[in-house]
């Protein structure tokens, strides 16, 4: 399997009066060509500061101090803006969190596509009048719908406007942050449906961020679980919903009501401060199973077996 | 930071302790340049009847007319005969008093229309907003210069009052869109639920909230009214029954003491009102920065 | 002893839109449209108002706590008209119906503690005679609820976590001890790991204050954890109502089955099966069907009366309701 994005021990920190807010701390992962793979964790884990610090989209006071992001074999991080311009949208496309309420307000829809393709692609207007029509269609949407302001649509349409415009110059990889939140229960599944009917249809690659364990259950082939900044697990979504390993992965899988499930779990206690991570591993201020140990040495995130990767003492030395 | 800022705010120990230890340079400096030309101005009996003795500074003809500067008159006499130390004094007072009470007035009726309006909804709502929004069409400076023309009394309360009358529609209009926001709140139907009443809302729930908006509202009616009354004394519609900096300058405008050279006359007004200015819109700015964090210079989060 | 505890017949919420009181504008928004059902005083159970954005849900919620007067149709508490209790006695009707909200933060005045959230219950329901017995009244109830005074009172609605002030708000509750507690949503933002714990507590209230709980949501599968019974709305009228058991395993109108079908099951190897057809899903904004059943411009099994006329809630078996012209 060819390795589309592989990041390698990224961090991104904010500085402040108080000290240095440590949002993303020494994240690694690599992302495999053609598959959906999900990004989860709860509010405050540093998901979102993820997205964007591949995206180089981290302003000041953020900056990022370490760390190598290999896309298609460049490393994005040592790029020059306008070579950055170049893999933007043509072969990275983003849809970032409540995109859908970001449109312009004052013009029409098909005139912002047409800005966004014109842009980034090599095309003369008219070509890119077309593939903007096409799209619209590809994504279900009537052709009427061009010719509209956004707020006529509905937060789907608007959604699915976005994801139209993302993929126009069919990108290598797509990465959606939160694309199902404040829509609907019948319209998230037709968005997420979507995502991964053009991703096959396309051939690319898509990487969904979202705190919604659900949706992930549903179109993911690999998830990786972040916790306080670092990555706790990453696992083939069956492996990690039937045998989560790291004990935040059991909490989070627990908590999570289901029609038919009779219990659920929450996690005790609060996410901790960016500012101020747990010593040791981060987690074990909340966890049941925490040893002597977790709370003076941080566990390297391992892989215990073939694409199986924890970061937890309990998995120590065991091979 | 601002939340805290507003737990200070409610005693008057809080208020205090707040102003000194305020950490915008613009609202010290502008609050010291107007607390010190107040502070200057209500001193002035004192200082008249320290150098003078006991005399009646608006008495004309008690000293020689148009004396150039000197130990016994500091800024010399003017053309009426008067220590002009003591009028100027006097007219600095004068103005900014006005200013103080206009601004207060027209915050207060401000409070009372916007809060109503807003509270109630509505017809009441409606009504009070065109109301406000027609007094904000209209040129209230024009109409106010032409009413002061017909008023028989232009002493500082009836100034003050007049000034009210038409500066309060601003900062009424801001207002009643805050109070708009505020209500839909979920706090506001937690009181609701809590048993409550419209009057208990307005003032422990609402009111706490607003009043940054209020300070600030109040700060531009105040730049607001000593421009007014300024600027009418100075065109010579002004006040007959006192003095103030706007009719000290028509007098040198008219008398022609420019040309004759006069600065002891024509340089104290025109320097106290631009620091009047200058600390009133410094206080502005830095009441902005202190309620606004967005626009503090920060470097972290 | 009147057997409803609550009792909505016919309500109906029409709100006007545009300036001007709506008396200049001529479109109107029937948010809530002759919405009927009742929750017994018997026996405290919890039912879940499921609906998507625009059911009017909320609106239903607003209704009942008297925060706003339906357009036509009664609301009954206890036998009694809400408009009647709020005229003659607002603070009895509030001791025994009271909120929980969904935004953890617009709930507190963030000028003040957030002991005073207590206090002012405290004081407006007479629950304690002097200071000292309102301290320990506040104590024992965070205490009861799993939360630490030494490590809450005191402080400011800023300095506490969301899942904290939700659960700080169960305190409140737990106070008043109100009969009938109206839901709106209170974990939609919360994360997952503290939604568990805030939905075992307000299902615990049901024991602990016998009181009923109105869940209103928009997720089933919340819904199924926590209800006994479940009614669906569907742009603003109810569809279907029955036991959490029936709705879920045997839905009989086709939106409930098509909602269902939509939920995301946290099992990747339960997949959705069948996809969304796009082109039907939504065109444009109205997506309520002008005349007929409101959910005729969706229904796969539409028919021509569908179209024609709107389909009434008829109970099919005992307990179990629903509005669809396919079981007439």
């Amino acid at each position: 399997m060819r390795t589309v994005l592989e990041v390698k021990d990224l961090r991104v920190y904010y500085k402040s009066i108080w000290g240095n807010y440590k949002s993303v701390d020494g994240v690694s992962f690599k992302v495999y060509e053609n598959e959906v793979f999900s990004i989860a964790g709860e509010s405050g884990c540093g998901k979102s500061t993820l997205v964007d610090g591949i995206l180089r989209l981290i302003k000041p006071p953020g900056y990022i101090p370490s760390g190598e992001i290999i896309f298609e074999g460049v490393n994005l991080l040592k790029l020059p803006e306008e070579q950055l311009r170049e893999i933007r949208f043509k072969k990275l496309a983003y849809i970032p969190q409540g995109a859908m309420n970001s449109l312009n307000p004052v013009i029409r829809i098909e005139e912002q596509m047409i800005d966004a393709i014109l842009d980034h692609g090599d095309i003369d207007k008219d070509e890119a009048r077309d593939l903007a029509l096409c799209m619209l269609k590809e994504v279900g949407l009537p052709v009427e719908v061009a010719k509209m302001y956004p707020h006529e649509l509905s937060g789907g349409m608007k959604q699915r406007v976005i994801i139209a415009t993302a993929i126009a110059l069919k990108p290598k990889l797509v990465i959606a942050d939160e694309p199902t939140t404040a829509l609907d229960v019948i319209v998230q599944k037709g968005i997420l449906q979507l995502l991964k009917r053009l991703k096959e249809e396309y051939n690319m690659t898509v990487i969904v961020v979202s705190h919604d364990m659900a949706a992930h259950a549903q179109i993911a082939d690999r998830i990786a679980i972040m916790y306080a900044g670092k990555i706790v697990e990453i696992g083939s979504i069956y492996d990690i919903f039937e045998d989560p390993l790291h004990p935040y992965t059991k909490g989070l899988i627990s908590a999570v009501p289901s029609i038919g499930k009779e219990y659920v779990k929450g996690i005790p206690g609060l996410a901790p401060s960016p500012l101020n991570w747990p010593s040791g591993c981060r987690f074990h201020p909340r966890c049941n199973y925490a040893m002597d140990i977790c709370s003076k040495i941080e566990p390297d995130l391992k892989e215990v077996k073939p694409g199986r990767w924890v970061a937890c003492h309990l998995y120590g030395d065991r091979q | 930071m601002y939340m805290r800022l507003q737990h200070k705010l409610t005693s008057l120990k809080g208020i205090f302790r707040t102003i000194f230890t305020i950490k915008s340079l613009k609202l010290r400096v502008g609050m010291g340049i107007l607390l010190t030309l107040i502070a200057i101005s209500f001193l002035e009996p004192i200082i008249t009847h320290c150098r003078l003795g006991n005399i009646n500074p608006y008495e004309m003809g008690l000293f020689e007319k148009l004396l150039p500067p000197s130990l016994k008159h500091p800024l010399g006499t003017d053309h009426y005969g008067r220590d002009f130390l003591s009028i100027f004094l006097i007219g600095l007072k004068n103005s900014l008093v006005v200013g103080f009470l206009g601004g207060s007035l027209s915050i207060l009726i401000a409070i009372v229309v916007s809060f109503f309006a807003a509270y109630k909804g509505g017809l009441a709502d409606i009504i009070l907003n065109s109301f406000t929004n027609t007094f904000l069409v209209i040129p209230s400076w024009v109409i106010l210069a032409s009413v002061a023309v017909y008023t028989p009394k232009l002493n500082i309360i009836t100034v003050s009052l007049l000034i009210a009358v038409f500066n309060w529609a601003g900062a009424a209009r801001n207002l009643r869109s805050q109070v708009l926001s505020l209500k839909e709140r979920a706090y506001v139907d937690l009181a609701k639920v809590s048993g409550a009443s419209d009057i208990e809302i307005i003032f422990k729930e609402l009111m706490p909230n607003v009043l940054p908006y209020i300070i600030v509202g109040a700060a531009n009616a105040v730049i607001g009214s000593i421009f007014f009354e300024t600027s009418i004394g100075i065109i010579g519609l002004g006040a007959t029954q006192y003095v103030s900096l706007g009719i000290i300058i028509y007098w040198f405008l008219t008398m022609g003491l420019i040309v004759q050279g006069y600065y002891n006359i024509i340089l104290p007004p025109v320097i106290a009102l631009v620091l009047i200015f200058v600390a009133l819109n410094l206080i502005n700015v830095g009441l902005d920065e202190i309620f606004n964090p967005r626009l503090k210079k920060i470097t972290g989060l | 002893m009147n057997e409803f505890l609550l009792e909505l017949k016919n309500v109906t919420k029409i709100f006007k839109v545009g300036g001007g009181l709506g008396l200049f504008s001529k479109e109107v928004i029937k948010a809530v449209d002759s919405i009927s059902f009742s929750i017994p005083s018997d026996k405290p159970s919890i039912v879940a108002l499921v609906g998507e954005s625009g059911s009017g849900k909320t609106t239903i919620a607003r209704i009942i706590l008297g925060l706003l007067e339906p357009t036509s149709g009664e609301v009954l508490y206890r036998g009694r008209s809400v408009s009647n209790w709020l005229k003659e006695d607002k603070l009895k009707y509030y001791k025994e119906v009271q909120p929980v909200f969904q935004d953890p933060y617009s709930i507190y005045n963030p000028f003040y503690r957030i002991d005073r959230v207590l206090e002012l219950v405290i004081k407006k329901f007479n629950l304690a005679s002097s200071q000292e017995e309102a301290r320990d009244l506040m104590i024992k109830a965070m205490k009861d609820l799993g939360l630490r005074p030494e490590d809450l009172l005191g402080r400011y609605p800023h300095q506490l976590s969301g899942g904290e002030r939700q659960r700080f708000m169960l305190a409140r509750i737990l106070l008043i001890k109100p009969r009938l507690i109206v839901a709106d949503e209170p974990v939609s933002m919360l994360d997952a790991s503290l939604r568990a714990i805030f939905l075992d507590q307000l299902a615990s209230l049901k024991d602990k204050l016998g009181a009923s709980c109105l869940y209103i949501t928009h997720d089933l599968n919340i819904a199924s954890y926590i209800a006994d019974r479940i009614i669906v709305l569907c742009h603003g009228k109810i569809v279907e109502d029955g036991s959490k058991e029936e709705v879920i395993r045997n839905p009989l109108h086709p939106y409930t089955k098509t909602l269902i079908d939509s939920i995301p099951i946290p099992d990747p190897r339960r997949r959705w099966k069948e996809p969304v057809d796009l082109t039907t899903l939504e065109s444009f904004k109205k997506l309520k069907a002008e005349k007929g059943c409101i959910f005729s411009s969706r229904c796969p099994y539409a028919k021509e009366i569908c179209k024609a006329r709107m389909p009434t809630l008829t109970e099919v078996k005992p307990g179990r309701k629903v509005a669809c012209f396919l079981y007439d």
